[in-house]
């Protein structure tokens, strides 16, 4: 069980841990409710539930039904057999919902407590301080898989398309989008090395290692970006860059403040500052009419159109917005027009592009 | 605390359609949302019956378990439930069955897409003519086994008194 390894860590950052018995009180931890005996996954999710509610724990019924499941073994608490949530737990099942417990009456993120987390059905190993991916993400996906299902390519000797994804993180998108095309090819940088790392184990586990090359990169770094036009002129730039603004990040929840990346978070004064970079260099790295697709914060469409507008030099056009399930502005289609005039904007129709004006 | 309000989805999946679902039957091939791709397997089905009617997304109303934060990258929630409802039958469907809001989407259509066929064809619909044919399968098998059974019981009574005759006859001879 992998909690072990995360107790420790979380132990060496929280109070002490004295004695191993159930109930014992812990140092700077009042005990709750008395746990009366052995309890059922139903019970042990309503005890939990009212523990977090108490502490000001965020969603806590969630939390305490994805930490109940995990230990029984299934991925989410609707999933388990329904024959699980009357039994009573073991000892040893009960020692570590308690364990992974009170990571999160330390506001660890519950997919830091599990170790893992799914991505459009893929199960990804997760491990602090890398970048958990959001669920709006998957969306950009979605989009980036619609897009090239409608787009004939030209087959080359290695298949494609041929995709850089800058801020790879835990390798969620390049990975979804590796396992979906099978064809396909990626570059997945990152300037942080414990995403190399994680990225690298997650391709290893889902057996994606043979088409992805994972490399240290940082896309704000001048003249960095030589070496990576010997993989030959990208089909697609996708990415999930920092886009927070600056006067936002001490606004975000705990969870994210204590533990995650703040790198991964921070996108400088409007929150454009890696978009920037990753629109200045995506022209040198792309072929003719290729396209990039970046998940951004709200505010960002009318920014980006008007910065794309005074770098006419890029020689790129804003050529959609996308809603997340939210109803937000979130994803923006990029695309290169080549020496040859790429496509008018119209000439491709994607489910629910909004025209951006101007 | 959490403070988990439902958010909903906007146009197009909002677009309340008043025309009933009779009337869309007719039209079905034309009504078809571009997210969903029907191939032609699909529309034929297969030989003995027709395949599941898939849903329009303008009937549809989806909802989210979302909080009030801002979502994105500056919000980490882990809850992904989707509530999925067919405006014109009422029908609704709930989906927290995996970790991805992606496939629980997906998922909820799915259930939908049988609960719905059940709602207007009641007993011919797909998902009681599989149970049905299931049964009967079952059914077949059971009789099958049952007559193997009492062959095999006939041939072993048959050899037992050809060996006790076969034994007379000897004791006879003697």
């Amino acid at each position: 069980m992998e909690c072990w390894g995360r107790m420790l860590r979380a132990f060496l950052s929280g109070p002490g841990r004295r004695g191993g018995a159930w109930g014992s009180a812990y140092s700077s931890w009042r005990p709750h409710r008395p746990v009366p005996g052995l309890l059922n996954a139903t019970e042990l999710v309503s005890h939990w539930t009212a523990i977090f509610e108490k502490e000001g724990i965020p969603e806590a019924q969630e939390s305490s039904e994805y930490i109940v499941a995990h230990v029984l073994g299934a991925k989410t608490f609707q999933s388990l057999r329904p024959v699980l949530w009357t039994q009573p737990l073991t000892p040893w099942q009960l020692q570590c919902i308690q364990e992974l417990s009170s990571c999160r009456l330390q506001r660890m993120p519950v997919q830091y407590i599990l170790g893992e987390w799914d991505f459009r059905g893929l199960s990804l190993k997760m491990a602090p301080p890398v970048f958990i991916p959001r669920p709006e993400t998957e969306e950009l996906v979605e989009w980036v898989l619609e897009e090239v299902a409608q787009r004939p390519r030209a087959v080359g000797a290695q298949g494609g398309p041929l995709i850089l994804e800058v801020g790879c993180g835990s390798g969620a998108i390049s990975l979804s989008l590796l396992s979906q095309l099978p064809q396909s090819q990626v570059i997945a940088v990152d300037k942080g090395e414990a995403s190399i790392c994680l990225t690298r184990e997650n391709a290893q586990r889902l057996r994606l290692q043979d088409r992805i090359w994972i490399v240290p990169f940082d896309v704000t770094l001048e003249g960095s970006w030589a070496h990576l036009l010997s993989w030959g002129p990208m089909d697609l730039v996708v990415s999930n860059p920092p886009y927070v603004f600056h006067q936002d990040m001490e606004q975000l929840a705990p969870e994210i403040l204590s533990y995650e990346d703040l790198a991964a978070l921070d996108g400088g004064e409007k929150g454009m500052d890696i978009i920037t970079h990753i629109l200045t260099l995506a022209p040198r790295l792309l072929k003719d009419s290729g396209s990039i697709f970046l998940e951004v914060d709200p505010r960002h469409p009318e920014l980006v159109g008007g910065w794309l507008q005074s770098r006419p030099d890029l020689s790129l056009d804003l050529v959609a917005v996308r809603k997340d399930f939210c109803g937000r502005p979130r994803f923006l289609h990029i695309r290169r027009s080549g020496p040859q005039h790429g496509c008018p904007a119209h000439a491709w129709p994607g489910p629910q592009p909004a025209r951006v004006p101007g | 605390m959490s403070a988990s309000g439902f958010l909903r989805f906007p146009a197009p999946l909002t677009r309340r359609c008043m025309v009933p679902w009779g009337l869309r039957l007719r039209e079905m091939p034309a009504l078809l949302s571009p997210g969903t791709a029907v191939t032609p397997a699909q529309m034929a089905g297969r030989k003995d019956r027709p395949a599941l009617l898939s849903l329009d997304e303008s009937e549809l109303e989806e909802q989210f378990v979302k909080g009030h934060g801002p979502g994105g990258q500056a919000t980490n929630k882990t809850s992904n439930c989707v509530v999925l409802k067919h405006i014109p039958s009422g029908l609704v469907v709930k989906c927290h069955q995996t970790r991805s809001v992606d496939q629980n989407r997906k998922l909820a259509r799915k259930i939908l897409q049988e609960k719905v066929d059940v709602f207007y064809n009641g007993e011919n619909s797909l998902v009681y003519k599989d149970k049905r044919e299931a049964e009967k399968k079952k059914q077949e098998r059971k009789k099958r086994a049952k007559e193997t059974l009492e062959k095999k019981k006939r041939l072993k009574e048959l050899w037992e008194s050809s060996k006790s005759v076969q034994g007379e006859r000897s004791a006879d001879s003697d």
